[in-house]
């Protein structure tokens, strides 16, 4: 058969953000497929520069609408480290259980999108349903559903009331039960397996050249979580499993991502028993010191790095931000080749794309 | 005359027919949308889609073939009409004749080749794609639909759908003689109206919209319209061929009984839509020729035992 060219993108139905992928087919092969970034790019890095720090803050939680609040961690914990601060433990424990609620939601969220692409459109309108609940968590605690506005220089903007954290421990149960339903329906769907298994396998090493990170390194037996091996406060403090599997392809990383919003679940009962009491936030300085600093944190979709350089004034000199899923966009054309044109979406959401993170 | 008229206008023709499809895909929706923890539409819904096709701009990209594109969804459209006044309603038989079942098949596979070529003529690449893949598609499901509907056939000795409803009424329903020639034929009717699972040719994050990808308005409007009676064609055929014992009911009874086995059909549709994620072309075809024709054949071999 003759060689055609599909577009996909910038606007298609397969993808909720833009990019555009020239994908070669013969037939029902794809042949292979050429990538195109920046329809998002909104030079975050550069306005970073232009504003001061606590600006930046709200700044910064504009890069993702779904990892907002694990960025402004990330970020304030790199300001903090210049300044010397040290956070309050109630405050590092606040910040924890965000990014780990928000976690779940980025985890629910990826489920029913690649259930809805395999065609099973049930799971996708029952994981988003159950996905509320989370936000409504966020909700209850911050007034932000998407943009929570958590995170100040020093601490948080809030503190946790006897009843919230009562809401919240009942909710996580509910979303545990429904975690658990979830589990039990996708391990037993025997469609939703025929079109993962065996799709687009990666093998560990692949991931190492390629520098792959998260959930769907860990989907290939590479053993990588930053809050394990470089844990920010306080991670250190806490304990819990990191899912790995070894197979590497869709189904792998399905069911990484399915068994790690079970295991988050657990650890937001862990984080609410170990808080201790006490103050939210310190008072912090405008001006940071001269200086850089680097800091790694696990966004939901795998390691998050910040770079700021700081000259002494109220303006980042500098600030660099790798998203998880720059690397993750690298491996993509690689993938796609001597597969079926409809293993593509499986493929393109396999690796849970974030393009507003990818181009800021 | 005047009755002739009222056939093919009114019952069982084209109003019956499109009031059937709309109260059909009402029902679909509305059924699917529950199972998925959603609201659904409301019951004018499916009209108030249809007048919004009807009245929207028709466009189509440069380079593809306005004529053809117009005169194909008319001809399933007739088809598909055609076919539903041979097809019994509650036990109304008014054009019944020996073979008619092989008519009504034939009638019915002229919409799948008309979609393949919509695909080719309104010249996108997703069109294309979309329009090999139903052909694929169809040479998947349609030999085990045809092998499977022969079954009540044989068992009854006759190609007329009432000659077959007839036997029923003295034999019992076929479903209890052919429950496996029954799956098969729901799978196969839910591959010739490419719905949820097999939606392979249309499947909204590999191929956008398939073959009828480019097309919008009026032509849009026909073939939501070809492809709702054809299903509730479908429907009803299924319902006289292996549960069509109403003809001995009196008509009464005849029309409760059947609007009930409609029902439960439209159920069965929904549910599979609702359970079941989407296969990939290489692994139907494996389905159709591995496991659906070979126990279509063991399905016929059993009838025709029992018919010695």
């Amino acid at each position: 058969m003759n060689k055609i060219s599909i577009p996909i993108g910038p606007q298609h139905p397969l993808l909720k953000e833009p990019l555009t992928m020239n994908i070669d087919i013969s037939g029902e092969r794809v042949l292979g497929g050429t990538l195109r970034l920046g329809y998002v790019h909104r030079g975050i890095e550069r306005l970073a520069q232009q504003k001061t720090y606590v600006q930046n803050v709200h700044l910064i939680e504009r890069i993702c609408g779904i990892c907002s609040h694990v960025h402004t961690t990330t970020f304030c914990h790199a300001v903090e480290t210049l300044l010397g601060i040290d956070v309050p433990i109630r405050a590092q424990y606040i910040r924890a259980l965000m990014c780990e609620l928000e976690r779940v939601h980025s985890h629910l969220l990826w489920l029913g999108i690649i259930a809805k692409h395999v065609g099973l459109d049930t799971i996708f309108m029952h994981t988003w349903h159950d996905r509320e609940l989370a936000l409504d968590i966020m909700e209850e605690v911050s007034g932000g559903r998407v943009s929570h506005a958590a995170n100040q220089i020093g601490g948080v903007r809030f503190d946790l009331s006897q009843e919230q954290e009562a809401m919240i421990r009942k909710t996580v149960n509910d979303l545990s039960d429904k975690a658990n339903t979830l589990m039990d329906v996708i391990e037993n769907e025997p469609v939703l397996q025929a079109r993962t298994k065996g799709v687009a396998p990666l093998s560990a090493e692949t991931i190492k050249n390629y520098c792959v990170v998260g959930p769907v390194a860990r989907a290939s037996g590479v053993d990588v979580d930053m809050r394990r091996d470089h844990p920010p406060p306080p991670y250190d403090r806490l304990t819990f499993n990191v899912i790995t599997r070894q197979d590497g392809d869709a189904w792998a990383r399905t069911v990484v991502r399915a068994e790690e919003t079970r295991e988050t679940l657990k650890l937001c009962h862990t984080i609410l028993d170990e808080m201790p009491d006490g103050p939210v936030s310190v008072r912090a300085p405008r001006k940071v010191p001269e200086g850089e600093v680097v800091v790694r944190s696990e966004a939901p979709r795998g390691e998050l790095l910040y770079y700021l350089r700081s000259d002494g004034s109220e303006n980042p000199a500098r600030l660099k931000v790798r998203t998880p899923t720059l690397p993750a966009l690298n491996l993509i054309p690689k993938q796609l080749s001597a597969i079926h044109v409809a293993d593509i979406p499986v493929v393109m959401a396999g690796v849970d794309l974030c393009i507003a993170c990818a181009d800021r | 005359m005047i009755s002739g008229l009222f056939y093919l206008l009114l019952f069982p023709g084209l109003l019956f027919q499109v009031i059937c499809s709309l109260f059909f895909e009402w029902l679909d929706r509305k059924l699917l949308a529950r199972f998925q923890r959603r609201v659904g539409p409301p019951w004018f819904q499916p009209l108030a889609d249809l007048i919004k096709l009807f009245s929207k701009e028709d466009l189509l990209p440069e380079g593809a073939n306005d004529l053809v594109a117009t005169l194909l969804p008319l001809i399933s459209l007739s088809a598909v009409l055609t076919a539903g006044l041979y097809i019994p309603i509650a036990g109304f038989t008014p054009f019944s004749f020996e073979g008619d079942l092989i008519v009504i098949l034939f009638l019915m596979s002229v919409p799948t080749l008309a979609y393949y070529l919509a695909g080719v003529v309104s010249v996108g690449v997703y069109s294309i794609l979309g329009g090999s893949r139903s052909l694929l598609q169809f040479f998947s499901y349609e030999v085990p639909l045809l092998i499977a509907l022969s079954g009540p056939a044989i068992m009854s000795g006759s190609w007329s759908v009432e000659q077959i409803m007839i036997s029923q009424g003295s034999m019992g329903p076929f479903i209890l003689f052919q429950p496996v020639g029954f799956v098969l034929a729901v799978v196969g009717l839910i591959g010739k109206l490419k719905r949820d699972p097999l939606d392979i040719p249309k499947a909204k994050s590999e191929v956008v919209g398939g073959p009828l990808t480019e097309f919008t308005g009026a032509k849009m409007g026909l073939w939501h319209l070809v492809m709702n009676i054809q299903a509730v064609l479908g429907i009803f055929l299924l319902t006289n061929l292996y549960l069509g014992w109403t003809k001995t009911f009196n008509p009464l009874v005849a029309v409760v009984v059947f609007i009930i086995e409609f029902l439960v059909l439209v159920v069965i549709l929904s549910g599979a839509s609702a359970i079941y994620a989407r296969l990939r072309i290489d692994q139907l075809a494996g389905l159709g020729w591995r496991i659906l024709v070979p126990l279509s054949l063991l399905q016929i071999g059993f009838v025709i035992l029992m018919g010695i």
